[in-house]
């Protein structure tokens, strides 16, 4: 008897305890404490899966049973939710020591904490929870506090809109949802992972494209991902843990849950994996001409979801799930340095206003350097571990020729945008006003990067080396195929780093129409956004305020046949109206043939 | 022949002639149309009369009716041109200027 059950839930318990005790002074250096110890304390079932490979279901309460339908809340602790829950808790540590100093000024720091626990509370939940009910509450859950810490500043009208923008998308992602479980409950008579994987081995298509809409919107993939983006409008640390991390891994996380019935729907991997590679393409495109250093690494962030469903889609959930353990360390550790360059540029978030951090900011500088190398895929770093993987399979595997050749597209704009990222806010001189003090001797800013320095470099490694094996590997490939992914990612990063240097001397021309689409996000939003609305305000404005008389007696059948046949005939006919030419032409061929005949 | 349906035959004939050749106003053209619709309706009615061909009595009646539907579109069309040119010339009727 091992102490696998009761740890996981002591470690939960000891996340919801600050959630309902009252706030004093050091109310935020008490969570973070409590934070750290829940991530120890859940290292060690994470170790004894580790050491052992045991699975754990636990059904504690029973809440009710609508008449066939049992629901209780039941935990199940296996392979993916053992091993997410310490990399979201290091993470979230790591952050919330890292808000310590970025939020200090605020005077609702108390309430920011709250809402992060409340997240990661809800986010656990997700991850833990063996039937449909408990992951949707959790689901709701981090769609909530994601508005709420995106509407941090409140005041502000953009924060307000990005919020709403937020849950209006989720909610598009939840109908998927909720289709999925009504089909489930229908069919199946369940809402348990274990009783559906059971009698499903040949599933419908309905409930995986439910289950696939609901991933498209939590996770933004395209087509709902305008609101990612958006969302850079709350602090960074929300951006670091909600918007890169943890919440939008929630809804790959959903299909990795759910990848016994992927497996057998061919259908399902194939629109997968067509919608991850037009993610990652789209959004890294999106990324290249940026200029708030928050919106590229969400772009960057958005380009890896789609990198996760394209894995998702070549039906290897094992290496999506390893690809968002790794993604977080690093991801997290490039939203904190941009958080530290913001608050030492006295809240500059455009990349065109700074330059020579270099040598002002050594640490931010290098874990700047080491999170970008990590992104794309540098041999070794933390980021090679799952993406090369990826990469490689999806190489040497029967699958879309159009997907791949996107996503290796894809992957080499990434290096782009990251050498675009380091050349102009770390590179060449300053071009930020002089008088700056850039101090980052902060201990609350300096451990956690540190730390998550140390992961980003070497919690590939170490992880991959001790999961236990699930899917087996690639082992050989032609040496082009192998190598394909470096040499990609060092054209990439050539061709950005030429482009710009090549933007340092004086030769301005005006923007090409594929740099405005690219910076216009593809056209998106303002279809999206702004267009369809404008048509229907307009129409409905011009059919009430004509009325309806003049709508139905003149406009819809009299006048516009009319119309119409005028507008045929004139377009049609050549005649030019001389009717008597024609009458008389007739009246002689008819005398003439008469006369002939007779 | 008998002299009757030669009579008739030519009248259909003058009208016709009339129809296709006229110098100024539309509306002659249209007179022209109705004499000739009267000229087969006495024409179909002799002749079924004449050789007891009972099936086709129905002929010059329905004949009737559609020469009244089709006077009401001419009349329609002259009221329009009337309506748009002021006169029914037909030297007006230029499609380019409709």
């Amino acid at each position: 008897m091992n102490l696998t059950m009761s740890l996981m839930i002591t470690s939960l318990i000891i996340l919801i305890i600050p959630t309902l005790s009252n706030m004093h002074k050091h109310y935020p250096y008490y969570v973070k404490t409590l934070t750290q110890i829940a991530f120890l304390t859940s290292l060690l079932p994470a170790l004894t899966f580790i050491y052992s490979n045991q699975d754990a279901v636990t059904s504690n309460w029973h809440w009710i049973t609508v008449q066939t339908l049992e629901l209780s809340i039941n935990l199940k602790l296996d392979y993916f939710s053992m091993i997410f829950t310490p990399t979201a808790l290091f993470i979230t540590w790591s952050i919330m020591e890292f808000s310590l100093w970025y939020m200090k000024p605020d005077p609702n720091i108390n309430k920011f904490f709250k809402y992060l626990l409340i997240f990661l509370t809800m986010m656990l939940i997700l991850t833990t929870a063996n039937n449909l009910m408990q992951l949707f509450i959790g689901w709701e859950g981090v769609g909530i506090m994601s508005f709420l810490l995106i509407g941090w500043w409140y005041s502000r009208t953009d924060a307000n809109t990005a919020a709403l923008q937020a849950i209006i998308y989720n909610r598009i992602g939840d109908i998927g949802f909720i289709l999925a479980m009504m089909w489930f409950s229908t069919y199946s008579n369940t809402w348990n992972l274990q009783q559906l994987f059971i009698l499903n081995t040949d599933p419908n298509l309905t409930p995986l494209v439910g289950l696939l809409l609901a991933a498209a919107g939590k996770s933004a993939q395209f087509g709902l991902h305008p609101w990612l983006p958006s969302a850079m409008e709350g602090p960074t640390p929300v951006s670091a843990l909600l918007h890169s991390s943890t919440m939008v891994v929630a809804g790959i996380f959903l299909l990795i849950r759910f990848h016994p019935l992927m497996e057998n729907n061919k259908t399902v991997q194939t629109l997968a994996l067509c919608l991850g590679a037009l993610t990652t393409l789209f959004t890294a495109i999106c990324a290249l001409t940026q200029n708030d250093i928050k919106k590229i690494i969400a772009f960057s962030t958005s380009s890896q979801l789609g990198l996760m469903m394209v894995t998702i889609g070549i039906n290897q959930p094992y290496l999506a799930f390893l690809h968002i353990c790794m993604h977080a360390f690093f991801k997290a550790m490039l939203f904190m340095c941009s958080g530290s360059i913001i608050h030492n540029l006295n809240n500059e978030q455009d990349i065109r206003k700074m330059g020579g951090l270099y040598k002002t900011m050594p640490l931010t500088s290098t874990s700047l350097t080491i999170g970008n190398l990590a992104l794309t895929g540098m041999p070794f770093l933390t980021g090679f571990y799952s993406k090369d993987l990826i990469i490689e399979t999806m190489n040497t595997s029967y699958t879309n020729a159009w997907a791949l050749t996107v996503t290796l597209i894809a992957t080499s704009l990434t290096a782009a945008y990251s050498t675009r990222i380091i050349f102009l806010t770390l590179l060449g001189q300053p071009r930020f006003l002089a008088l700056m003090n850039t101090n980052e001797n902060n201990p609350y800013f300096a451990n956690p990067t540190k730390r998550l320095m140390v992961g980003s470099i070497f919690a590939g490694f170490i992880i991959s080396n001790s999961i236990p094996p699930t899917d087996i590997p690639q082992m050989t490939m032609p040496p082009y195929l192998k190598l394909s992914t470096l040499l990609i990612t060092t054209f990439g990063f050539i061709l950005a780093l030429e482009l710009c240097l090549d933007s340092l001397s004086p030769n301005p021309k005006s923007p090409s129409p594929l740099h405005n689409f690219s910076t216009l996000l593809g056209f998106f939003p303002t279809l999206a956004h702004r267009m369809v609305p404008h048509l229907n305000l307009t129409m409905s404005q011009y059919t009430a305020s004509q009325t309806l008389d003049l709508t139905w007696l003149e406009k819809t059948t009299p006048k516009s046949i009319a119309h119409l046949q005028t507008l045929a005939a004139m377009n049609v006919s050549n005649q030019k109206g001389l009717i008597k030419l024609y009458f008389l032409s007739f009246l002689i061929t008819i005398t003439v043939t008469t006369l002939l005949v007779i | 022949m008998p002299p009757i349906y030669i009579n008739i035959i030519l009248a259909y004939t003058a009208s016709l002639v009339g129809l296709l050749m006229y110098r100024s106003h539309f509306m002659s053209s249209l007179l022209c149309l109705e004499g000739m619709m009267l000229s087969l309706f006495v024409l179909a009615t002799i002749l079924s009369l004449n050789l007891h061909f009972t099936l086709s009595f129905t002929l010059p009646i329905i004949l009737l009716i559609f020469a009244g539907c089709e006077t009401a579109v001419g009349l329609a069309l002259l009221v329009m041109i009337s309506d748009i040119y002021g006169l029914d010339h037909v030297q007006n009727l230029n499609l380019l200027q409709c």
